[in-house]
């Protein structure tokens, strides 16, 4: 038994890896625009067949090619703000419209990979698909220990990015007070341009990881942008520590649930706690405000 | 007797007269089976648009997760009818309450939300009851579904009855639009703080629509499974059902009157086209459409003919644009 | 233009197909996450279509005519399958359906058919569900989901008789929440109730079709320390889990996954090493095509792919024919009379056991005897049960297992 818990909490903290990655983009565009990108999940689905597509076509690893799937994520992204996303009023009024606009982005995204690739479920078979290391008694697999590194590099570089360099306190400035930014000289729009591919970015990274543990199709990156709003909406906007810990706790809480509910219902838990959360604590943990 | 003040009576004569004519095509006209049965789907859809309409476009709160309620509906409905052996309409009835209450029981919280996390959160309650009813198998049968018993004639009976249930839908959207009780809706939908200042009770007339919505959505779904004499979780309780109707509305022109009727209507036409032809790929066209009408058209094919007539000389009404 | 013939299509009856041709509908999932398996169906069809016209065409009554499958693609979704049946009757005016493939969306269509009074003979749903609900139109060649676990027990039970495994075995069972799955874990559990003391089940579990993510479900299966893992999914399930499954390092004395197992499609997703000695109980398979209309139809069938079929295009191919052999006895199209010809058919068959027949006590559901196949590391997945047309013992424990 306090084996069995070992191991759950162990894959819990290798999953809340990559749910925070997976988060974090849907929050950094909210936090920044207060524009829920639905679309996340349309770009996590990309991001899987990037890496799966360059793994097939060419036997590129999928860790490896990920620096190129985020350069071209970013510039999607950036085309997404510039050509679409721009062109709508930002505030309350837009909120929902900017929301249905990218819901429409996402589903032709969709299509177009149905297009291309049917609708079969697709997996990524490395040589090290199936290895797996020991590790206090239980077994570990490496790919998800890979996962887990490469999302604590990306977090922590966002982190020191974020606070440390120029632009990472002009996207803070800008979330916090747009109108002020562009009085002190702030290039507004290019900061939102570049937060949006960032957050893209990040959004396609995950999606590239995910390949390492799970099978995916077209509709892949559904039950993903869920569970992001789960995070984002526990751990509060922008906060990389917020984020971290609320994809952790949604980690623990969805791996002990299997100790009292039958396995089917594990995964409406995140569902049924992100309703909770918003009526609940609808500021997050942290206490930042995400109501009107 | 003088009619309320929101009624008038050219639009009440020409909806009637409309749905006076179709009632008679079946005996008169004899159209085919299969132009009744698809027409029958299309009123049903009608019906299930304008409902959605009632809180996405009435009240600006933009549900993802419908599909629950369309499915609650059914499977009450059906699980009566199966095991209580009630009456179609009585469980019908008994679907579209508990529909009603289950609507209220999600969001009379969430409904304070505002904007975007509201409709996060329908997202949730969406996939969370789908997830539960197919695991919940001796009521819904679980991934399998159910069959009801299969009665002769019931088809026609259900395209009439059909025709009733879009006809009540329509009344309902025209009254809960033009009564003073729509203008306190508008204002709830444009400030809700302002709306209580000047003395609109929002929670109670958003729990109101609400429930009406939830009623409608049920009914829906009820006479939808009596149609197949079957139903099933994963698509009636399914996203791609949640949003169809989000497409509708969209479509049609959200917060207008018949605007998501006239989605529906699209919408049916092209799914059923797309289906048999390219199926899956309709979904990725109402991608497409979506992006368009946020783009260019805001109220959708209601916008578009408005602008239309315009061009044309034609003078709305103050009171009726939007 | 074509949108215009659609909205005619609509609004107006489509004219009556000519005379000389028999019109059947049917569908399939061509597309979506079931595709791979129905494309094997639509082999089977196929094969059995252009087999009947290269002979001029069913004797119907003294007269030739043509067979014509109208086939459309259900996308794998129940309520398009439903809608396209009521397409094809209403609208195209077919004359008989085939069914379209796994049981919950047979489930669905047979529905239609019934309202309709129409013919409908399908290999695609074995769970016993569907034919419970006395519908009078509706023939199934898939024999009973319940026989299939059961059969797979009744080798497993040869193993531990032999010694090869521990008395009690602990089992787990996990089973797809559709009606294959159910009846699939009804056919284990009635065997375990009736060997008592001799198996015990520890984990009891169901899972969602087409799930992504069977993390909780085998680590709960790991935590239980079972010998027997015993499973129940379609392909896609099949695949996703069994990936999961060797990333965890899990490795059992006996697995199954109930009907899915030596697909070829499998091995190269999962890779060879990774499907090594799984049990699979299916409907039929090729080794037992050694004479008579078996070994026809598996010659016919390699002449034409190159490649031996499955078992999914057997009983394709044996649905169509029972079709057609209705058709002919009846000598007429008439629904009733080839509804009658094929609730009394007792013909020759392909499938195991040789002889076909729709029982009104099954429901007219056919019942046949199951065959359990099991992987070996060379890639060959060689018959182990039943006794008498079994090519290999079969291997228990997987001796892979540390």
């Amino acid at each position: 038994m306090i084996e069995h818990l070992l191991d759950l909490t162990v894959s819990a903290f290798l999953l809340a890896g990559l749910y925070a990655t997976m988060a974090y983009g849907l929050g950094l565009i909210y936090g920044v625009l207060r524009v829920v990108n639905l679309n996340h999940g349309g770009m996590i689905m990309a991001g899987a067949y990037a890496a799966w597509w360059a793994h097939d076509q060419f036997g590129l690893d999928p860790y490896l090619s990920i620096p190129i799937i985020l350069v071209l994520a970013f510039l999607v992204g950036v085309l997404t703000y510039a050509g679409l996303v721009r062109r709508l009023p930002r505030g309350a009024a837009g909120g929902v419209q900017s929301l249905l606009l990218l819901f429409g982005v996402w589903l032709i995204l969709r299509n177009a990979a149905y297009l291309v690739f049917s609708g079969n479920d697709q997996t990524v078979l490395t040589s090290y698909s199936t290895k797996a290391l020991p590790f206090l008694g239980a077994q570990i697999s490496v790919n998800r220990l890979a996962v887990f590194g490469v999302a604590l590099v990306t977090l922590g570089a966002l982190h020191l990015f974020l606070t440390r360099t120029y632009v990472g306190k002009a996207i803070r400035a800008v979330a916090q007070n747009p109108e002020s930014c562009t009085l002190a000289g702030v290039p507004v729009q290019r900061i939102y341009m570049l937060t949006f591919g960032l957050g893209t970015a990040l959004a396609s990274l995950a999606g590239a990881l995910a390949t390492g543990l799970y099978a995916f199709n077209p509709g892949f990156g559904a039950t993903e942008l869920l569970k992001s709003f789960v995070v984002v909406v526990l751990g509060g906007l922008g906060s990389v520590a917020g984020t971290a810990v609320a994809a952790l706790i949604l980690a623990l809480v969805e791996n002990f649930s299997i100790l009292v509910i039958p396995s089917y219902l594990t995964s409406a838990v995140g569902f049924v706690l992100l309703v909770l959360v918003l009526v609940l604590r609808p500021g997050g943990l942290f206490g930042q405000r995400v109501l009107g | 007797m003088k009619p309320p003040r929101w009624f008038r009576w050219r639009p009440a004569a020409i909806v009637l007269g409309l749905a006076v004519a179709l009632a008679l095509l079946p005996p008169v006209a004899r159209i085919s089976v299969y132009t009744q049965n698809q027409l029958t789907l299309t009123f049903v859809t009608i019906a299930a648009a304008l409902a959605w309409n009632w809180l996405g476009g009435y009240l600006g709160q933009v549900s993802f997760g419908h599909a629950a309620l369309f499915g609650l509906g059914g499977f009450v409905a059906a699980r009566l009818q199966i095991s209580a052996h009630l009456p179609m309409i009585l469980a019908w009835t008994a679907g579209g309450l508990v529909a009603g209450l289950y609507a209220l029981a999600w969001g009379h919280p969430t409904l304070r939300l505002r904007g975007p996390y509201f409709s996060i959160a329908t997202i949730g309650v969406g996939e969370a009851t789908r997830l539960v009813c197919t695991y919940w198998d001796w009521f819904t049968g679980g991934s399998s579904g159910m069959s009801l018993p299969v009665t002769a004639g019931l088809k026609l009976q259900l395209y009439w009855y059909g025709i009733a249930i879009a006809l009540v839908g329509v009344a309902t959207s025209y009254w809960l639009r033009r009564s003073p009780l729509g203008m306190a809706l508008l204002a709830i939908k444009s400030d809700v703080d302002a709306a209580g200042d000047v003395g609109i009770s929002s929670v109670r007339l958003q729990d109101g629509v609400l429930f009406l919505s939830g009623l409608a959505m049920g009914i829906c779904g009820a006479f939808n499974a009596s149609y197949y004499s079957f139903i099933e979780p994963v698509e009636t309780l399914g996203f791609e059902k949640s949003i169809s109707f989000v497409f509708m509305g969209v479509i049609g022109g959200v917060g207008t009157i018949l605007g998501p009727a006239l989605g529906a209507v699209v919408f049916v036409l092209v799914r059923q086209y797309f289906i048999a032809s390219y199926p899956q790929l309709y979904l990725g066209l109402f991608g497409v459409l979506l992006v368009l009408v946020i783009l260019f058209e805001p109220l959708g094919l209601t916008g578009l003919s408005l602008r239309v007539a315009r061009r044309f000389g034609y003078r709305e009404r103050p009171d009726l644009s939007t | 233009m074509r949108s215009l013939n659609l909205l005619f299509a609509l609004l107006f009856a489509q004219a009556a197909p000519a005379a000389d041709k028999i019109v059947i509908g049917a569908t399939l999932p061509l597309t979506g996450s079931e595709s791979r398996i129905g494309g094997f169906y639509k082999e089977g069809y196929d094969l059995a279509f252009e087999e009947a016209n290269k002979k001029g065409g069913l004797d119907v009554g003294g007269k030739k005519m043509r067979a014509e499958l109208l086939l459309l693609d259900d996308t794998s979704a129940q309520a398009t399958a439903a809608s396209l049946a009521d397409r094809l009757i209403n609208s195209d005016k077919v004359q008989f359906l085939l069914g379209t493939y796994s049981s919950h969306l047979v489930e669905a269509q047979s529905v239609v058919a019934e309202q309709s009074g129409i013919p409908y003979v399908n290999g695609g749903g074995g769970a016993i569900d569907i034919y419970k609900r006395g519908f009078k139109w509706l023939f199934g060649l898939l024999a009973p989901v319940q026989n299939l676990s059961g059969a797979l027990m009744e080798w497993i039970d040869s193993q531990e008789k032999a010694g090869k495994l521990p008395k009690p075995s602990r089992v787990a069972v996990l089973w797809e929440n559709t009606a294959h799955g159910k009846d699939f874990r009804q056919g284990v559990q009635d065997f375990v109730g009736k060997h008592r003391g001799d198996y015990l089940i520890e984990v009891d579990e169901s899972f969602e079709l087409n799930g992504k993510d069977f993390g909780a479900l085998l680590g709960k299966v790991k935590n239980a320390r079972v010998d027997l893992f015993l499973a129940d999914a379609h392909l896609p399930d099949y695949i996703t889990m069994q990936r999961q499954y060797a990333t965890m390092g899990l490795c059992h004395k006996v697995q199954s996954y109930g009907a899915r197992g030596s697909e070829k499609q499998a091995a190269e997703a999962l890779g060879k090493e990774n499907v090594k000695y799984i049990l699979s109980s299916v409907w039929w398979n090729a080794q037992l095509g050694k004479a008579g209309i078996t070994k026809h139809f598996v010659d016919l069938f390699k002449a034409r792919y190159g490649r031996a079929p499955e078992w999914y295009q057997a009983v394709a191919y044996e649905t169509a024919r029972a079709l057609f052999l209705g058709i002919e006895q009846a000598g007429s199209l008439d629904h009733e009379k080839v509804r009658e010809k094929l609730a009394a058919l007792q013909v020759e068959s392909i499938l195991p056991g040789g002889k076909l027949s729709f029982p009104a006590q099954s429901g007219q559901q056919a019942i046949y005897p199951f065959v359990v196949q099991q992987n070996q590391p060379d890639g060959s997945s060689p018959i182990v049960w039943p006794k008498e047309s079994a090519a290999s013992p079969g291997v228990a424990p997987n001796p892979d297992c540390k």
